[in-house]
């Protein structure tokens, strides 16, 4: 019998966001909010399975932006507060809960210990860096991790900038090596942006394999035999993995997709906004903003505001029934293609990883129910991942995959709309001096190398795809179109004061100690000579 | 991406947002009426602008934006001796960005120089400015363009792509009030590819081993399709115009 694979790839990123100049940053809690309700139960899932001896591996990106996040000790420091307050909170709410609304107990008493263990986990075991949870998961065999852009650019908006490319790339594969200590054979593409060329300069940093929208194949100028269901290579060797929209919208799609269900939690129903201020002022910012708290008691119930109360033996239920209409839809498709397919179909399901357990509270669960049963149905359903797949000397066929992306329409209409489309104009212009500074002022030392190293880091903040796409969503595009102009007027400090010969040291020294990314960077990496 | 349903907010947090929106009775109204205030609020009275009430009460609701809760005299501090960004720099080019097959951004810049040079003493000018938009075949083949007019202010334009499987370029001209016309810059070149099955939909609709590898693959369970202008017009070309 056929075995189909199928190869799960998470995508870990979140932008760089760090203030150590404010007491507490609401923005920041989106990297706090992902450790405890994504990676760290992630991790967990993990190491379950592994003691549990469930055969697995899958494939993780973990983007620079959030790795330099991970390890910074001020960032750690604030995670450790905020789950502090998280606990206190859940001895609160336990209490509260009993007195005035038992229905919620459960999960009152369930948070506080998620909180507790979170404590634990991210202090106790992996002291403060958990990047080495997937480091230690890797080097046991079941994760392969794999890099992607230094600041998670949108590539194919930056086609005609070679230098600022590479330089996403380059970095995106140092910083890498840097924190896993080797080099890394897959690279996302954030958000699934390709163009045709770009696999040259990820060949050109020992790149193996990507992944791609799924339209990619049926839109190539080429006749791809496989659809997406087999990766191809391109022209250069390097290899493509289209990914699996059928497969993943199961989950992904907002109207019908599995977290719509109607007994698992809703997410927009928090404590944070639901109780008094003066009950939950001190576990929200200054001054009475209400934020998430991750306390969140109703179901979705459906298009009303008339929620019921979250059942988690309910959700726990449907979790495995989701897994197991997972799998037969994986199988049952895999069945049917086999008789029109030359080759055994291969899926690639790329996600977020925030997907899971932030997003869609029992996405984690889901996911380790359906690696289980996929363990159990070996004969059919085999997981791997792109670089095991390639070792394997699989015959590909050789394409030119099409420009791309996943987002709304396909292309780049995402990050190249109304909203955003202005900002395109400075940060081409800042990547065209950061290049002329690269050529007059090549090598430098001492406090001019750092001068320059500084606007290099800037002009990479500047190029995040997730600022564009923020401005695009109307969520936090204030903040996002502050933190474009910010990076861009620090990248013109530079570009003025070396026109005049100068360092503006003070700027320098609240730069670095404020962008602190890419420790090893340099800025001779923009030289569009080199 | 996850969007916020309104139906989901709580009526505390609707009273939340009133509150934020400065609406004074907030404390006293019943849901439908914070609903109906935040509508006012919002400036908009009819039902079509749904969509655009959640994307404001999406943006307060996380409260993100450095002028509501920071305060405006208050915004994030930027480092010492940083300036504005210009509205624009002062050299003479233009710069295409593909968006999709069908639409490019095209943004330029004049040098002060050049506008100096182009109006008389009085400030008026003495010629007008167009876009060239150049097509070229992938395969080879004739170059052909179009023109589109612009005003000395304009910085930016969506320029439409006629055809796939062509190159295109924009060229920033000038044209005197003799008819004489110069290049000023030229952009960068932009490619787009002719998809294969593009012309082909009636084999890929007929065979259905074809048809299940290269286009059920892009479809839901529930027959959308996946967001995408070609994929949309093969299926219709497919379906004979049904879909």
């Amino acid at each position: 019998m056929n075995t189909a694979k199928v190869s799960l790839i998470l995508n870990a990123h979140l932008p760089f966001v760090r203030h150590p100049e404010y007491p507490r940053f609401l923005e920041e809690d989106w990297l706090f909010e992902s450790i405890s309700e994504s990676y760290l139960p992630l991790l967990r899932m993990c190491n379950r399975l592994a003691e549990d001896k469930v055969p697995y591996v899958f494939t993780i990106s973990l983007s620079p932006s959030l790795c330099t996040m991970l390890k910074d000790p001020v960032l750690a420091e604030r995670y450790t507060q905020y789950l502090e307050r998280h606990i206190e909170l859940g001895e609160k709410e336990v209490k509260r809960c009993a007195a005035e609304q038992p229905e919620f107990s459960e999960m009152a008493t369930y948070y506080l210990e998620q909180a507790r263990l979170n404590f634990h986990d991210f202090v106790e075991h992996y002291k403060s860096n958990i990047l080495d949870g997937f480091k230690d998961l890797e080097e046991r065999g079941y994760l392969e991790l794999a890099t992607t852009a230094a600041t998670h650019a949108f590539l194919p908006l930056y086609k005609e900038y070679p230098s600022a490319t590479n330089a996403q790339v380059e970095i995106g594969v140092q910083s890498f090596l840097t924190t896993f200590g080797h080099l890394p054979k897959g690279f996302w593409l954030p958000e699934c942006g390709y163009y045709p060329g770009l696999e040259d300069v990820l060949r050109s940093h020992g790149i193996g394999w990507f992944q791609t929208a799924s339209q990619a194949m049926l839109l190539s100028s080429d006749k791809v035999e496989n659809g997406v269901y087999r990766p191809v290579y391109c022209h250069n060797g390097v290899a493509a993995f289209p990914r699996d929209f059928k497969g993943t919208s199961l989950v992904w799609s907002n109207e019908s997709g599995y977290p719509t269900d109607k007994v698992y939690r809703e997410f927009y129903r928090d404590i944070g906004y639901d109780l008094p201020m003066e009950y939950i002022g001190p576990y929200i910012h200054e001054p009475q903003v209400r934020v998430f708290t991750g306390f969140k008691y109703w179901a979705v119930t459906g298009h009303t505001d008339q929620k019921v109360p979250y059942v988690r033996s309910l959700a726990q239920r449907r979790v495995v029934d989701h897994a197991k209409n997972f799998l037969y839809m994986l199988k049952k498709r895999s069945l049917t293609l086999s008789n029109t397919l030359e080759e055994t179909p291969f899926f690639t399901l790329a996600f977020d990883a925030e997907l899971f357990g932030h997003w869609w509270f029992e996405g984690v669960w889901w996911l380790e129910e359906v690696i289980r049963l996929i363990a159990k149905s070996e004969d059919t359903v085999r997981l791997t991942t792109p670089s095991l797949f390639l070792e394997g000397d699989e015959k590909l066929q050789t394409v030119q995959p099409a420009f791309s992306s996943w987002g709304h329409g396909g292309y780049s209409a995402v990050w190249l709309d109304g909203a955003n489309a202005w900002s395109y104009r400075h940060i081409h212009k800042a990547i065209e001096r950061m290049e002329e500074l690269a050529e007059r002022f090549g090598d430098q030392v001492s406090l001019k190398q750092r001068f320059l190293n500084q606007a290099a880091r800037e002009v990479l903040l500047a190029m995040a795809s997730d600022w564009p796409f923020m401005m695009y969503n109307k969520s936090s595009s204030e903040y996002a179109h502050k933190r474009i102009i910010d990076h861009l007027s620090n990248f013109n400090v530079v570009y003025s004061n070396m026109c005049k010969n100068a360092v503006n040291t003070e700027w320098l020294v609240k730069a670095e100690k404020r962008n602190l990314i890419f420790a090893d960077i340099d800025y001779n990496i923009f030289n569009p000579k080199h | 991406m996850i969007l916020i349903n309104i139906d989901s907010l709580s009526t505390t947090e609707l009273q939340y947002i009133a509150q934020q929106e400065g609406v004074k009775s907030w404390k006293d109204l019943d849901r439908e009426e914070l609903i109906d205030a935040l509508e006012e609020a919002f400036g908009e009275q009819d039902d079509e602008n749904l969509q655009t009430i959640k994307g404001k009460i999406n943006r307060n609701r996380y409260c993100n934006s450095l002028t509501s809760y920071r305060g405006n005299s208050h915004p994030v501090n930027g480092l010492p001796g940083t300036e504005s960004l210009p509205d624009s720099y002062h050299d003479t080019s233009i710069h295409l960005l593909l968006r999709d097959p069908q639409w490019a951004f095209a943004y330029w810049s004049f040098s002060s120089h050049l506008l100096e040079e182009i109006v008389d003493d009085e400030g008026v000018p003495l010629g007008s400015f167009f876009l060239r938009v150049s097509q070229t075949p992938l395969g080879g083949g004739e170059e052909s363009a179009y023109d589109i007019t612009i005003d000395t202010d304009d910085q930016q334009w969506n320029i439409n792509l006629p055809q796939m499987g062509a190159s295109y370029a924009v060229d920033l001209c000038w044209r005197d009030k003799r008819g004489e016309e110069q290049s000023l810059a030229r952009s960068n070149s932009v490619e787009v590819a002719q998809p294969y099955w593009v012309g082909k939909a009636g084999r890929l609709g007929d065979d259905l081993s074809l048809f299940c590898i290269h286009f059920s693959s892009l479809v839901t369970r529930e027959g959308e399709i996946i967001d995408n202008a070609i994929l949309r017009e093969l299926a219709q070309q497919m379906s004979g115009g049904v879909l």
